[in-house]
């Protein structure tokens, strides 16, 4: 267990009440404490993985891309650190993907920063499907451009794909030749395209240093210039007070005879179980962790779990189904040339279209191939495994050099993030066996792949594969819903008004808890169709405002 | 690690790595540049996880054709194969000389000027889209 402080917290006692707690030290997580400790609020955050050491990171060593299969893996269950908690995903078409650290997820993601559209936040009132957010787009925006400029996001202004806002704090990346051959396609075809927008600073901002383009992004930047909030928010948040233990996992949430949050009972890595007590209680732990947590807190006035009345908590768990298409071109690319990170993006067919046998819509991003194990592997299918019945030869042997000659640094890959609908039979549970390594019961997740999802992504990738061969591609491949792309965990605290109906208000207070708070994407209504880390922030940054605001008529315990 | 790689085992990745990695189409076979050697050792020692699959498969092995051998565990323990393939190909493509011929430098710092004129703007090609006007639906009612 470790534990970083600022001056003002130096002497303060394990015993203390803290003013606030958060559980998690991710994005959302760090974004509150940032701002309540900048506010005077004594901040006590606890997180159960550990402070990522930049040397650790494999991207500058040869042996790179094997690691990054096992030890840098999203997928916890490979990973199977003892700071990661397992997940059985038997019934689950995706494995959900996550990472335990200060910074969490996004210390293993691409970056990709896509805020949701106008219309992500009006489903119901557009579409007549799922639901509408408590707050529009415009609403949002102040937090979305107050967290960029944070956040060192680099891009290009005036996307036709958004509404005008503020420009960007750095000045977009290259989109390399991968890049521009994707534009050659979209650009013959008369389809929207757009320089890629990330969280990868290309000048040196709030402690970040700029990209050099390695490309190693998803197993962690060992250059210190992709944004993670342990870099961008953590040292802010600590300077103004905030206590962040590392190495520590919670087990429950309790509560007081009135139903209040009292504090959080966690087990440190020798064993011992320790108790945090405090004033409220923020949940910041993922669409995974979080009702994990709410359905262990059970208690006599809770017995299906803290804040669960609506019986929702862990229900409508939404994870993005993903594809990909990838292109081969007699052009050599600089294929394993950063960043990874989005060369360019393209929002086309982001809007629903009925005609199209499916509503909502996805967002492509194009990357780099990747280098020559990247090449014959592919965004997460089984490597050097022939399909069944097939022979050695078509996987090695000559096949294997032709292989590699024909793609490495001749492709480029298109991801399709495409929007998943809530069904409250996509579900996460307490599995009634698994448990992690201090014997907690571990998450079960069950969730199945919407028909409305498969049609999307058959669109998507007939559409992906059009764009490709406009470019000029020689051979298409195309993966369809990989299992290992479960990297937006969300939906499972749904937020709103109705507490039958939701779990949280639309300030992320849980209806039946009034000092007990999420601030994490396990609160959205709906999932859009981008990559979320720039809306999980946002909206973050509106809820903490909002607590900070109203700090004087906050009930505690 | 290196203890259970013994020198009968060794030889028998030496000869299975060759057939999966064969010399043709202009580059080397497996052996050529080191896979068996002091790379199996490293390879196995970043990635422990390969190992009981890895020597399960090369203890099916011992005293077979090489070829025969890649074709049964294909068919009867494919995963076997999948660690000494993985294996082979990590170290393969790990070698300065592989790395050399398929014009692979690695992953390597290539700093951009944030400064400069992005091409797709001087040449006018995003124009074209920013011509094309917006085409995100708007929040209803503003």
């Amino acid at each position: 267990m470790n534990e970083q402080t600022g001056s003002r917290a130096q002497g303060s006692r394990r015993d203390d009440v803290a003013d606030v707690l958060v559980i998690g030290a991710g994005p959302s997580g760090a974004v509150a404490a940032r701002y309540l400790a900048a506010s005077g609020f004594s901040v006590v955050a606890l997180e159960q993985g550990h402070w990522p050491d930049a040397n650790e990171f494999p991207g500058r060593r040869r042996e790179y891309e094997l690691v990054a299969q096992k030890r840098w893996h999203p997928n916890p269950n490979i990973r199977d650190l003892p700071r990661d908690y397992p997940v059985d995903t038997k019934n689950s078409d995706i494995n959900p993907l996550m990472y335990a650290a200060v910074g969490g997820s996004t210390t293993l993601y691409a970056g990709h920063w896509t805020p949701f559209l106008p219309s992500d936040f009006r489903v119901r009132t557009l579409d007549g499907i799922a639901d509408d957010w408590p707050f529009t787009y415009e609403e949002l925006l102040p937090c979305l451009e107050e967290i960029e400029r944070e956040v060192g996001v680099s891009g290009l202004p005036g996307n036709p794909a958004y509404p005008p806002q503020r420009a960007f704090p750095t000045p977009p990346l290259p989109i390399g030749k991968a890049g521009r051959k994707a534009v050659e396609g979209l650009d013959r075809l008369g389809w929207h395209w757009w320089p890629g927008t990330n969280a990868i600073p290309s000048v040196p901002h709030n402690g970040l240093n700029p990209c050099v383009r390695r490309g190693t992004c998803m197993t962690g930047c060992p250059e210190g210039a992709k944004s993670t909030v342990n870099i961008t928010f953590w040292p802010h948040a600590i300077k103004s007070g905030a206590r962040l233990i590392t190495g520590v996992r919670v087990r429950e949430i309790e509560v007081d005879g009135r139903g209040l949050a009292t504090g959080a009972i966690y087990i440190d890595e020798n064993g011992r179980e320790r108790r945090q007590r405090a004033s409220v209680v923020i949940l910041c732990a993922n669409g995974i962790g979080t009702p994990r947590l709410l359905l262990l807190s059970r208690s006599k006035q809770f017995p299906d779990g803290l804040a669960n009345t609506s019986g929702l908590v862990g229900r409508r768990l939404m994870m993005h189904p993903f594809s990909a298409v990838l292109g081969v071109f007699e052009d050599e690319l600089d294929g394993w040339r950063g960043p990874f990170g989005q060369l360019v993006e393209s929002f086309e067919f982001y809007e629903t279209d009925p005609k199209r046998g499916f509503l909502r819509g996805a967002k492509w991003g194009a990357m780099p191939g990747g280098g020559p194990l990247g090449v014959t592997s592919f965004v997460g299918s089984q490597i050097f495994e022939s399909d069944e019945g097939g022979t050695v030869e078509e996987v090695w042997g000559e096949s294997l050099h032709k292989l590699v000659e024909r793609r490495f640094n001749h492709c480029l890959v298109y991801g399709i993030i495409g929007e998943d609908l809530p069904e409250e039979s996509n579900r996460v549970v307490l599995d009634p066996e698994l448990t992690d390594s201090d014997g907690i019961p571990a998450p079960k997740v069950i969730y199945k792949v919407s028909e409305n999802s498969h049609a999307m992504l058959r669109f998507h990738v007939a559409r992906c594969t059009e764009a490709v061969e406009a470019s000029g591609a020689i051979e298409t491949v195309v993966v369809h819903q990989v299992p290992d792309t479960g990297w937006h965990l969300l939906g499972t605290c749904r937020m709103g008004a109705d507490p039958e109906t939701s779990v949280v208000d639309p300030w992320g207070r849980a209806h039946d808890v009034a000092n007990l708070y999420i601030f994490d994407g396990s609160t959205f209504p709906t999932s859009g169709g981008v990559n979320p880390t720039a809306t999980i922030m946002s909206v973050a940054l509106r809820q903490v405002q909002h607590m900070i605001a109203e700090r004087r008529l906050q009930e505690a315990a | 690690m290196s203890a259970q790689i013994d020198a009968t085992l060794r030889e028998t990745f030496r000869a299975l790595a060759d057939v999966l990695i064969p010399a043709a189409e202009g580059m080397p076979a497996a052996s050529e540049v080191g896979v068996h050697e002091a790379a199996l050792d490293h390879i196995l020692g970043l990635r422990p996880d390969l190992a009981e699959r890895f020597f399960r498969g090369l203890r099916a092995a011992v005293g077979q054709t090489p070829e025969a051998v890649a074709r049964k565990l294909n068919r009867e323990d494919p995963e076997a194969l999948s660690a000494i393939g993985l294996a082979a190909a990590a170290s393969y493509y790990m070698q300065p000389r592989v790395r050399a011929l398929i014009g692979y430098p690695g992953q390597e710092n290539r700093p951009a000027d944030p400064d400069e004129t992005p091409e797709y703007i001087a040449n006018g090609m995003l124009q074209q889209v920013i011509d094309r006007g917006p085409i995100y639906r708007p929040t209803p009612g503003r």
